[in-house]
């Protein structure tokens, strides 16, 4: 079968994919990362656990969705670079200049790629900036981004409840009950919930566990 | 995906100390999507027969009709309920009618006989029967039940234990599959009748 709804991102048999839900959101001073934790091949659940936001610096993040191991090299790739970047530089980077990197490499490599990555972060220059990067290499700087499978779920959701010029704790609580939102709808997303936040002061990394979920049927 | 895995779900029978044990999900979606959360697949026959059905879920529903169509026949004819093992035969021989057409469902069949002797079975969807000593699995992830089922099983269990057991098994198995979950039904068949229990579990 072949049709575009069994297979969404066009994985190879057995082929790891973070099927997922990804989403962030910035406020002022900061960004908020948040996803789920599964990870499918086929529909057998190998990891559901996972982490998908990585750092690429101290102060940049990245979530990713499609296949695993596509996002996971291009991560790794994304966070090199930056690394020489910015021992060159001296500073600290410009998320704009990591989410441009990504898109460099998803969008040069795009026939052999499927990944749907998210770059958010917090600089000194421009504040808390949520950069999207589906798949393709397109970039785009938005208020708030969702990506992944689950994230079709959600689309009205998100449009209801986001208002623009949360505080921190609001867009957590925005992040916390979308993602669980999608994950109660799509197969392909489950596990727990995994925040991030970045901001002026540091990172948190909160995890939100299946009994804690706001969304229950 | 295979037909068998459009909708999703998961059946588990299990035999206990004069008793049998049968659980399911209850979980329906459209490939990855999740539709209902309350959707049964074990169905009663008689006082002391359920079948669970796994598979595509129009067929789902409509073998349920089918064969209570068809036990109820057998009362009206026989003037008594079936047995176990007749009743395991006749969806055998009604899914092999549709050999080259055939109902995609995965039956899993637990009851027990007037004497309290507990019978389980399974089939395959052309109705290959399987009648084993110990639990039968049908369903999206039976290599994860099987191996869980393999590793807890034990010969006699009370109701209580079997109850307690199945119920771990079948969480264990389904927090491991995609396609199923979403709550859990367990049934057991003793000679006083039959005691169910839903279990809320990890929703996603």
């Amino acid at each position: 079968m072949n049709s575009l709804d069994s297979n969404p991102y066009g994985l190879r048999d057995n082929e790891l994919s973070s099927g997922t839900t990804i989403m962030a959101v910035t406020f002022d001073g900061g960004v908020v990362l948040g996803a789920d934790s599964r990870v499918t091949s086929g529909s057998y659940i190998v990891n559901r656990t996972a982490d998908k936001i990585q750092p690429v610096h101290d102060y940049v993040w990245a979530c990713r969705s499609g296949s695993a191991a596509d996002t996971q090299a291009i991560s790794d790739y994304v966070r090199y670079y930056v690394d020489s970047h910015v021992t060159s530089l001296g500073r600290l980077p410009k998320v704009k200049t990591c989410a441009t990197l990504m898109s460099h490499i998803c969008y040069g490599n795009k026939d052999n790629l499927m990944a749907g990555m998210i770059c958010a972060g917090w600089d000194p220059y421009d504040g808390g900036q949520v950069y999207e990067v589906p798949i393709g290499g397109t970039l785009l700087k938005q208020d708030f981004s969702i990506g992944g499978s689950g994230s079709t779920y959600i689309y009205g959701l998100v449009d209801s409840l986001y208002k623009p010029g949360m505080t921190k704790e609001e867009c957590q609580d925005f992040v916390k009950k979308c993602v669980s939102h999608a994950m109660a709808r799509d197969g392909s997303s489950g596990g727990v919930v995994r925040i991030v936040t970045v901001d002026q002061t540091g990172v948190k990394k909160e995890c939100l566990l299946g009994n804690d979920l706001p969304y229950l049927p | 995906m295979s037909i068998l895995h459009y909708n999703g779900g998961a059946i588990m029978a299990m035999k206990g100390k004069d008793c049998v044990g049968i659980c399911s999900d209850l979980r329906l979606g459209i490939q990855t999507q999740t539709v209902a959360t309350n959707f049964k697949k074990i169905f009663p026959i008689t006082d002391r027969i359920m079948i669970g059905m796994a598979g595509l879920a129009t067929d789902v529903l409509t073998l349920d009709q089918l064969l209570k169509f068809n036990c109820n026949m057998y009362k009206l004819r026989e003037n008594r309920d079936m047995k176990p093992e007749a009743f395991a035969a006749l969806v055998s021989t009604l899914l092999y009618e549709k050999r080259f057409s055939p109902w995609f469902i995965e039956p899993v069949i637990a009851g027990l006989s007037e004497d309290g002797v507990p019978f389980i079975s399974g089939m395959d969807l052309i109705g290959a029967p399987e009648v084993p000593d110990s639990f039968i699995t049908a369903g999206t992830c039976t290599p994860n039940l099987n191996g869980v089922c393999e590793s807890f099983y034990e010969k006699d269990l009370e109701p209580e234990q079997l109850f307690q057991v199945m119920s771990q098994c079948l969480l264990a198995a389904v927090d491991r599959d995609a396609l199923s979950g979403w709550g859990a039904e367990v049934h057991i068949i003793t000679t006083e009748g039959v005691h169910t229990r839903q279990i809320k579990c990890r929703q996603d």
